[in-house]
Parts: C-alpha cells; structure tokens; sequence
C-alpha cells in the first residue's frame, strides 16, 4: 500500500491525476479494508480454536498453572489504546495541516506501540522464565497465549514498521492536505490491531 | 497525462503502454488476459500429473490384492491426488484462470483492481504446486486431503511441506478473492448495475467472500498443524490437551464454503453457455444470480455436516443436517432455470454445449447423493465409503471439470483467435461421457455394500465392479488426453474464429479475439441486460472496437 502511495506521489506532478487519486482511493480503500476482513477471520479462527479448547478441558486455567496478571496486561491495554487515540489524532491533525502537532501525535503512537512491545517482553520474560509457562510445554495454556498474543505482537510491530515508514514518507512529501491514502490505510491498520487486542484481553485476561 | 490519453469511463482512463520484452509480457506480466492464460497453462499441467496418479489409484485397485504400489505409496498417491485437483486445478482454474480472462471485459474494465497484486497471487500458485509435489521426496502426505489428526501429526516431514503449500495456494487465494471484489463492486461498465451482469461475474462476485474469508480459516488450521508438527506446541494432540476435533471443525468451515468455490463459477459458465446456444434469454436471471448469493452465505453454515460420525452432540446434527438441506433450494433453481431455457430453443450442440448439458445431468446426480449424505440416519451408514467417493467425483469431475471443459472450448476461441476442432471436441465429450459414468457410478453400489474408500486392497466380492470402473477410467483419461491433443491442435491449426464464433451477446464478444491489451478502445456504456437474443445489442460505444488500430495510449 505503501508502494502504491509513494507511484501516486511521482503521478500527482501531472495533470489531470486529481481525478485519478479520487478514483482508486476507492478502490485502494475497500481492497484495504478486505485485507483487513481476511486478517480478521484469522484471528478469529485462532479465538475460536482457543475458546473451544478452553470449554473442552478440565476448567480454566488448567492445573499447575496461575491466572494471568490482569494489572500487567491493563496497563499494556491501557497504553495501547492510548496509541489509538493519538493516532485518531495525527490523521485530525494532517487533514487540517497542522504538521507540527501532525508529528507529535504520529510520534506518540510509534513510541505507544513499541511500549506496548516492551511491555508484552516483559510479560512473556515473566511467564517464561518465573512461572515456567512455554510454547510448546504448557499444554493448550502455552499454545493458544502465545500464539495469540504472539500473532498480535506481529502484528502490532509490523504496524510500528509501517508507521515509522509512513511518517518519513509524510516528513519526505509523499503525502499532501487532500492526498494521503497511506495514512488513512495506517490508521485504518492500527485501530484494527487495537480492536484485536480489546477481544484478546477480555479473552485470557478478564474471563 | 497527456491529451491524447484516452479518459473514458474513469479509473479505466489510467493507461500504461504495453510492455515490448518478452519476460514483462508473458512471465510477469501485469495483463489479466496473459495472467489468466498462466494460470490455465499451470492449472493443466497439475491436472496433468493428479489425472496419473489417479490412475496409479485405480490401476492398483484392478485387483483385490492391489500389488500395483505399496499401501504407504498408495497413502501418498490419493492424499496428493485429492490436495492437487482441489488446490491447484479446480480452485485455480475456476477462478483464476477463468476469472481472469472474462471477468474484467464483461465488465467492460480494462484490467482488474490491482493488477500487480494479480500477478503476485499467479506465482506464489506454481511455487506451491512445486512444494506440494516435492513432498513426495521427503514421505508425502498420507492422511488424505483431509489431512485429519493425529494420522497427519505422526507423519513423515512431507506433511508440513503439505501444510506450507496449502498455506501458500491459501494467500494466492485469498488476494485473488479481495481482488475479484473490488473489481467487480468499483470498476463495471457505466450504466451496468448489478441486475445488468452477467451471470459468470454474479458468480466469480459470489466466490470472491468465499475466497477471501473461507481461506483465511483454512490458513489458521494449517499454521497451527504446521506448528505443532515442527516445534511441538500442542494444539489438535489429544495426549497433551489438544483436540482432534478442532481441526475437522477449522477444516470444513474453509472446506465446505470450498466446494462452492469449485462450483459457483462453474455454475457461472454454464449459465453463459446454455443461453447462448438455445438462442434464448436465460430464464430466471435474477433467480439464478442471487441463488449464487444465497449458496455462498448458507455455504458458511454447513460445515459439520462432515462430521455427523466424529462424535457432535445430536442436538447439533439437525440444524446441520437441516441447513444443508436448504442448499439445495438455491441449486435446484438453477438446475430449473437451466432446463427451462433449453425448454423451447433452438439448441446448437457445439461441443461447449454438451459439456455444458453433460453439465446439468452429472452435477444434478451428484447434488442428490449430496441430499443423501446430509441426512444423518443415511451418512452414518455410508461415512467413509465408496459412496463419499461417488458423490464428490459426481460433483467436482462431473460439475467442476465439465464446467471447465465447457468453458475452454467456449472461451479458447476468445483466448486464441481460433476454435478448437468440433470433431475432435465431440469425441472427447462422449469418451469423457462414458468413462466418467463407467467409473464413479459403481462407486455408489460399491459404497453402499462397504467398501471403505482409501484402502489399497479390498474384499474380492468387490473385484468385479472395481475392474470395471478402472477400465472405464483409462477411456476417461483417453478422452482427457484428446482434450489436450485439441488444445495443442487447434492453437496452430483451429479455424479462425472472428470476434464473436458463437453468437455470444456479452461484452467480451464485441471486442477482438484476442482482446487488445487494455480491451476496450472506448469503454462502452450498458444500457440492458446481455441475453435478449433477437433484439439490438444493449451497449453504446463500441463502434470502433472491431478495428485493428491499437489503443491510443497517454505520455506518462
């Protein structure tokens, strides 16, 4: 997408490619959104695998093994829906040009999302090496935490990555007051991955 | 962009000039005619090497003590034979090939949404038909397509291989279905609403969720047994909390919608061809395009239907069993509305119309097996048998294949310039015919007696009909051949063909056989539905297409 944003860059010299930046921000938007659909159905079929093996054993967590941490992981919910709301935030600001609080906000959200990283390290350096709990050696606990939240830290870095990407492109002009699609696919992005986290939470930490 | 650039119908007025070298033309080409084209080329070299280890299948079952190959052998020959026809010749044809090539002109768009995307879902497909097939060196798959735990967690390494080939023919898929989309809902023709058509694009519109939505499940399963086969994290091992169970259930949430994604588009062609050929409007359009929808959705909630003897709450088989049921409404007014436009026409039997009528006749018997099956008291009878067998063979050989058969002599003059040879096409038709009945009809009586399918050796009260249908499978696979020999033939040597050999009324007849580079000179506006046969052609702007004058193509 980012590609695709940088050649609509070079295209915006011409004339006449208003037009054409109107007309496949619609088709980029809804090919966008299916991506996200798809990438949704994923991880829903992970919850589901998770949820059904969870009802199928002997109670919740099973033996020999504790509860999560609720505070840990509400602090990292809290920290991560924080970069939602900043993001909100840049996209505002970039629409009304305001670059200065443009950068801040986009800032703020890279630097959000590497905490919520950090704190998920924490979290699984905790669980690892204090309580024991792995991968592969836990049973359906191990496999279906981790897997879980390891997609969504994937996800969530390669959303710092893009992020990162995308605020150079904006410093470097790739993206003007009335054409910045990539922005918008970012945000787009980043609120799915904070939707995604809403469910996983409520999932392994509060039921 | 300069002047001359031609801007007529929007995003379509966004031209690059045709790419010169070979590689940027023919390999990674951006074009969805040539891309199309690569996707039939490698989805028939697929079926080229499934159709012999079919016949590796039924040569060892000639007798009842099999001796051909060893039963492990054996294992491997039907798993990979069932994963390459549904991965890579079915699903990649049906949709991607044909698709591509017809899709985007019937809807007067001069290529598809992403195009650059399109080429990527092309070649991760031959990658991932390489890997599947390299299975073989490490110890192929040996659970069946199905690939059930725990028989696939105890294989050799090749079922991982399986796994990440499925994975990646899974992403193709799914890039193709998210593309398919947005095409089909941003860049149709001015003027051609949703209830203007035609019916193939109502039904690639219909299998694009399912590409999109059903595969992304499918991916999840696979990554899970591909995890726990490589780093041992439990998730369907029953000795350490995982649940067999689970992976029947995120198997057929993507395998049932899956079989719609093998007929729907088929069910598209037909529903082109069968107009074209009786000279008749298509009865029942709008029946006939949102039963597509109506199958696509209820497609979704069917899946278990597949496991009415692993062990599901009984209170949860009647609503399947039910549901599944109320499929074949949708399909049976298709069925109906095929019949009632040949009710009355003046039939052409061109080669593509008896596929297309062959069509008709071979998926209705398999859709009613189907019923059968769907019925709990009946499945628990026959799970596992022959019977499964006939009814998948009936619905994919007898419906998918046909329809692609049907569709390649249909669209090959589109593709080519030329027509395949109608002597040649009626043998293969018949042969096909005969050998297809001759081998999957006993399959029934055979299953009904319980014969289990997937063994290498069997009863010898069961000798004689196994003798039967593999005979009858050698005339089938003669005839398959014929078909390819056709192909070869007529690229060099068919008649030539003109714009529009068959009377066709859709819009990717009016223009040039093969299409120029970005189809459409003008992009024509649409003011009818295609199939009124005997009255004016239902679009303005296309004056100018017949010609030979390339498109005019802007600076920039």
């Amino acid at each position: 997408m980012a590609v695709a944003s940088m050649s609509h860059g070079a295209i915006a010299e011409h004339e006449g490619a208003d037009q054409l930046y109107v007309e496949t921000r619609a088709l980029r938007l809804q090919g966008f959104l299916l991506f996200l659909v798809s990438d949704c159905v994923l991880f829903s079929s992970f919850i589901f695998a998770y949820l059904y093996m969870r009802n199928s054993g002997q109670g919740w967590p099973p033996p020999g093994i504790s509860r999560l941490d609720v505070s840990l992981g509400a602090l990292n919910s809290v920290v991560l829906f924080g970069s939602g709301a900043t993001m909100h935030y840049a996209l505002e600001n970039w629409k009304h040009n305001n670059f200065g609080r443009y950068a801040f906000f986009m800032l703020a959200t890279i630097l959000l999302g590497s905490a919520f990283l950090s704190g998920q390290a924490v979290e699984y350096t905790h669980l690892i090496f204090v309580e024991h709990v792995t991968w592969a050696g836990s049973g359906i606990f191990g496999a279906s935490f981790f897997t879980l939240t390891g997609m969504h830290g994937f996800h969530v870095t390669c959303g710092v990555i893009y992020l990162t990407i995308l605020f150079l492109q904006s410093v470097h002009g790739v993206y003007t007051k009335d054409k910045y699609f990539g922005l918008t696919a970012g945000t787009l992005y980043w609120h799915f991955v904070d939707v995604i986290w809403v469910v996983l939470f409520s999932i392994f930490y509060l039921i | 962009m300069s002047a001359t650039a031609v801007h007529a119908g929007g995003i379509a007025g966004h031209i690059h000039p045709e790419p010169q070298g070979f590689v940027r033309r023919y390999i990674f080409s951006l074009d969805h005619k040539i891309i199309g084209i690569q996707y039939l080329i490698t989805g028939f070299v697929f079926m080229i090497l499934a159709g012999l280890l079919a016949e590796v299948i039924r040569t060892q079952l000639l007798h009842a003590n099999g001796g051909f190959v060893s039963p492990d052998v054996y294992d491997e020959v039907y798993s990979v034979h069932g994963s390459t026809m549904v991965w890579l010749v079915v699903i990649p044809l049906l949709t991607g090939a044909f698709g591509n090539i017809i899709m985007p002109v019937q809807i007067g768009a001069r290529d598809v949404a992403f195009p650059w995307l399109n080429m990527i879902s092309f070649w991760i497909f031959p990658v991932a038909g390489l890997m599947l097939f390299s299975s073989f060196l490490m110890g192929a798959p040996v659970a069946g397509w199905t690939e059930y735990p725990p028989m696939s967690l105890q294989a050799g390494p090749g079922t991982s291989m399986w796994a990440a080939a499925i994975f990646l023919v899974g992403v193709s898929s799914t890039l193709t279905g998210i593309n398919f989309l947005v095409t089909i809902y941003q860049m149709r023709a001015p003027g051609m609403t949703f209830t203007r058509m035609p019916l193939f694009v109502w039904a690639q519109f219909a299998t694009a969720p399912l590409l999109m939505i059903a595969t992304t499940a499918l991916a999840a399963a696979l990554a899970a047994l591909f995890i726990e086969r490589q780093f041992g994290v439990p998730f369907y091992d029953p000795t350490k909390g995982g649940s067999p169970l689970m992976w029947q259930h995120m198997f057929w949430f993507y395998s049932h919608p899956a079989v719609y994604i093998m007929i729907l588009p088929a069910f598209g062609m037909i529903s082109e061809i069968i107009p074209t050929f009786a000279r008749k409007p298509i009865f029942g359009y709008k029946m006939i395009a949102f039963s597509s929808m109506a199958i696509a959705l209820a497609g979704f909630m069917v899946w278990a239907h597949h496991m009415f003897t692993s062990g599901l709450a009984p209170y949860l088989q009647l609503p399947f069993m039910i549901i599944t049921f109320i499929i074949a409404i949708p399909t049976g007014v298709k069925i109906f509305s095929w019949t009632a436009t040949l009710w009355g026409g003046k039939i052409h039997y061109t080669t593509a119309m008896l596929f297309a009528i062959g069509f008709v006749g071979l998926f209705t018997l398999g859709g009613i097996t189907g019923i059968f099956l769907a019925a709990v008291p009946f499945d628990l009878h026959v799970h596992g048998t022959y019977f499964v067998v006939a009814h998948l063979h009936y619905v994919l050989v007898g419906g998918s294949l046909m329809g692609i058969f049907a569709g390649t002599y249909f669209y090959f003059p589109k593709m080519s310039g030329r027509l395949m040879n109608e002597t040649l096409g009626k043998w293969n038709f018949w042969l096909f015919l005969i050998g297809f009945n001759g081998t999957f009809l006993p399959m029934h009586w055979l299953g009904m007696l319980g014969m289990p399918r997937r063994v290498p050796e069997y009863d010898p009260q069961f000798q004689f009909w196994n003798d039967f249908a593999s005979i009858s499978s050698f005339v089938m696979t003669f005839a398959i051949l014929l078909f390819f020999i056709n192909i070869l033939w007529s690229i060099r040597n068919g008649k030539k063909s003109g714009p529009n050999p068959w009377g066709g009324r859709t819009l990717e007849w009016q223009v040039p056989s093969p299409p120029h580079y970005y189809n459409f000179k003008n992009i024509p506006t649409v003011f009818g539905l295609p199939y009124n046969f005997s009255q004016p052609l239902p679009y303005k702007g296309l004056e100018e297409e017949l010609t030979d004058t390339p498109v005019t193509v802007g600076a920039h």
